[in-house]
């Protein structure tokens, strides 16, 4: 009896220990080293098969063969298929860098329309699976690069995110010395120009040194392609008329960006079917690379940003998306100084639903994104550019962009009630008709036929 | 002590002899060295998938095997009345029951081992990389840790329970035991989960055997990740495991004390 006493008072002892044992010396190790450093702890989705295996120690083989199959629906066009393969690939294997990067390329790019007008209420969730992803590869320069370069080419403006990303993607060693020199063009479309000068320096040292060391064909490119670089940016720095803004006699001189041109923006919106809408408009520039953006979007929509969203809306990735919200984007081309482009949304009304009683069309040009050969009159920040109606610097607050708003109702839009036999328009005050002709300029002349 | 380590030498001699045992853990070592085919799965990970699938592949066949062993212990003494023969010589029942669960504990070693060793040498096969052998036999020793404390259980209940009962039982154990962290970690961090259950979590975290602890594979599979004072987190959990062992073999003690047989 006595022994059994004894074992049960050591059996409650024992078992303190064990209970303290975990709770203050193992649980908190465990769960700062060697818990899966995963985003979300919720196995939602998660088959139980799939699961136990998980568990038992199968995480990245689960997650290889998920992805194999993702692939299959890629390769079918099945891109709904793939999203919640992505989640959960990237769940079980928090470490798949292809997966992250070809996930969020696959969000933030492939939900389109019939028009292959992206989704761009997907955005937000491509930019925080990125960072969610660049969380969890803190060591790889790829998941900064890939969340840069969802700033820099599919959202093309707020360029100061790019240039934050990829800032920190070269703080990676591992980053390829191609890739780094996109730095610089980042750090021009921010303003920050003897930055770019200055990383391309640093940038052709470094490529030197490399092709001393190796003279392989890859080195000597980068180290030309750097060197073209600096020159043709020297060039442009004076041209431009920026070297003489920052030694102050930019007013003395004679410059390519003075005097400022205007661009004299005008615009008409017709919807000329439900969900239909034409937008006409003038645009007083004569080479061709100039592309308008129109966004179309609910009225107090939550995280409004003039001609966008806020586009990073946190870093909790959720692919459940603001079904209800209605916002497109598109460019408008401009040739021989007008657009006319069609934009038919009538096909796809999960992307464009029209829940909202009033919407915006926001126009909206920002020089920083222009090609460099418009960029040599506009000059880095729009100094070059002006236009009577239109200029705005506080949109984009230091910048110069050309920026309207118009706004329409759902009737409109949809063509009902009173609109359904009257043609719904919106323009600005000084929008000209195109089959107006004004000058003489406006007619081409192929010197061919002139001489027929 | 030499009645256990009598007994102890005679189940691992029984084990050894175990057809069931030596086909599982044949089907393990054929995965082991299959394994190293599936790593193209993830054609830029190629290793990450290896390590973890070879990994999972020891884990899993160490688990079953662990079950399998312990199981039938104590019912197969019973069941062919041997029991008798061993009790009616100077045996105390809690000599018997510690001699058996540390033979089967060697046994489980001895398997493992031999696991251990096939996956080290398909590794260095592969990646001709001997740097990362002493970090990859890590897993190893915490998994034998862990299937000491798997057998441990199935111990218990083999003192009360019959062996298909107990199968389901400790692998049912296993796999919560296995998951415990991350469930708690979900209702801990959950800031809609009501307090009443996150207390409830709480008092199951301590309770249940934690197997979780020892899933220390996460930065073996991904290097890169730092860990701070790993010696001291091994010593802890090693710890961990002796007392919960203790705690299994006392209250089976107390059971098997009591049962007739």
């Amino acid at each position: 009896m006595k022994k059994r006493s004894v074992l049960l008072a050591a059996l409650a002892a024992l078992f303190l220990v064990q209970a303290g044992l975990h709770a203050f010396a193992i649980y908190p190790r465990w769960k700062r080293d060697y818990a899966p450093k995963t985003a979300g702890q919720s196995a939602t989705g998660l088959d139980p098969a799939q699961f136990l295996f998980a568990l038992v120690g199968f995480k990245e083989f689960i997650a290889g063969i998920l992805w194999v199959r993702a692939d299959s629906f890629f390769e079918q066009g099945n891109y709904d298929a793939v999203l919640p393969l992505i989640r959960l690939v990237t769940w079980l294997d928090p470490h798949q860098i292809d997966v992250y990067a070809t996930g969020m390329w696959h969000i933030g790019y492939n939900f389109t329309d019939t028009e292959q007008r992206s989704d761009r209420r997907y955005i937000p969730v491509a930019l925080a699976f990125g960072a969610e992803g660049a969380r969890n590869n803190p060591n790889t320069y790829e998941l900064f690069f890939e969340t840069g370069w969802m700033w820099y080419h599919k959202i093309d403006d707020n360029y100061e995110n790019a240039v934050r990303w990829w800032e920190e993607a070269m703080k990676r060693k591992d980053m390829p010395p191609a890739r780094k020199n996109l730095l610089s063009p980042a750090y021009q479309r921010n303003g920050q120009i003897q930055e770019a000068l200055n990383l391309y320096y640093k940038l052709y040292d470094e490529a030197v040194e490399r092709a001393k060391k190796d003279n392989a064909f890859g080195n000597l490119q980068i180290r030309d392609t750097i060197e073209r670089n600096i020159d043709t940016m020297l060039v442009r720095m004076v041209q431009r008329g920026w070297i003489a803004q920052q030694k102050g006699y930019y007013d003395q001189g004679q410059y390519d960006t003075k005097p400022p041109f205007d661009v004299g923006f005008s615009v008409r919106a017709t919807v000329e079917e439900p969900a239909v809408i034409r937008f006409q408009g003038t645009w007083n520039v004569l080479p061709v690379g100039t592309r308008i953006r129109v966004v179309l979007k609910d009225k107090n929509m939550p995280n409004d940003q003039p001609a966008g969203m806020i586009w990073d809306q946190g870093s909790a990735v959720d692919l459940e998306v603001p079904v209800g919200l209605t916002f497109m984007q598109e460019q408008l081309f401009v040739r021989n100084r007008r657009f006319d482009k069609r934009v038919d949304m009538s096909n796809d009304r999960t992307m464009y639903p029209f829940k909202a009683e009033n919407y915006v069309l926001e126009f909206y040009y920002n020089p920083r994104s222009a090609p460099p050969h418009i960029q040599d009159k506009f000059g880095y920040n729009g100094e070059g550019m002006t236009d009577k109606n239109f200029l705005n610097t506080e949109v984009r607050p230091g910048q110069r962009v050309v920026f309207a708003r118009l706004e329409l109702t759902r009737d409109q839009i949809l063509r009902r009630g009173r609109w359904m036999d009257e043609v719904p328009f919106v323009q600005t005050s000084n929008y000209v008709a195109p089959n107006v002709r004004q000058e003489k300029s406006d007619v081409i002349i192929v010197p061919g036929i002139l001489a027929n | 002590m030499r009645a256990i380590v009598a007994i102890a030498s005679t189940t691992v001699g029984e084990a050894i002899r175990r057809k069931v045992l030596l086909i599982i853990l044949l089907i393990g070592l054929l995965f082991l060295s299959i394994a190293p085919g599936l790593g193209g799965l993830s054609p830029r990970q190629e290793t990450t998938v290896l390590t973890s699938m070879m990994l999972g592949i020891l884990q899993l066949t160490s688990a079953v095997i662990a079950i399998v062993l312990t199981v039938y212990l104590i019912p197969t003494e019973i069941e062919r009345r041997t029991i008798y023969t061993i009790l009616s010589k100077p045996v105390q029942r809690w000599q018997f029951l510690v001699g058996k669960y540390v033979g089967a504990i060697l046994a489980l070693g001895l398997m493992m081992l031999l696991m251990s060793g096939v996956l080290l040498l398909t590794y260095y096969l592969l990646q001709r990389d001997v740097s990362r052998l002493g970090e990859i036999a890590k897993a190893p020793l915490f998994y034998f840790v862990q299937m000491s404390l798997l057998a441990a259980v199935a111990v218990f209940f083999s003192t009360f329970v019959s062996p298909l009962v107990n199968f389901f039982l400790s692998g049912g154990l296993y796999f919560i035991g296995s998951m415990l962290n991350t469930i708690y970690d979900t209702f801990a961090n959950s800031p809609t989960t009501n307090p009443a259950v996150k207390a409830v979590a709480s008092v199951i975290n301590v309770i249940v055997p934690n197997f979780a602890n020892y899933n220390i594979q996460n930065p073996i599979i991904n290097p890169g990740q730092q860990i701070q004072n790993p010696t001291a987190y091994a010593l802890f959990t090693t710890a961990y495991g002796v007392f919960y062992i203790l705690i299994l073999l006392i209250g089976a003690i107390l059971i098997f004390d009591k049962r007739e047989v």
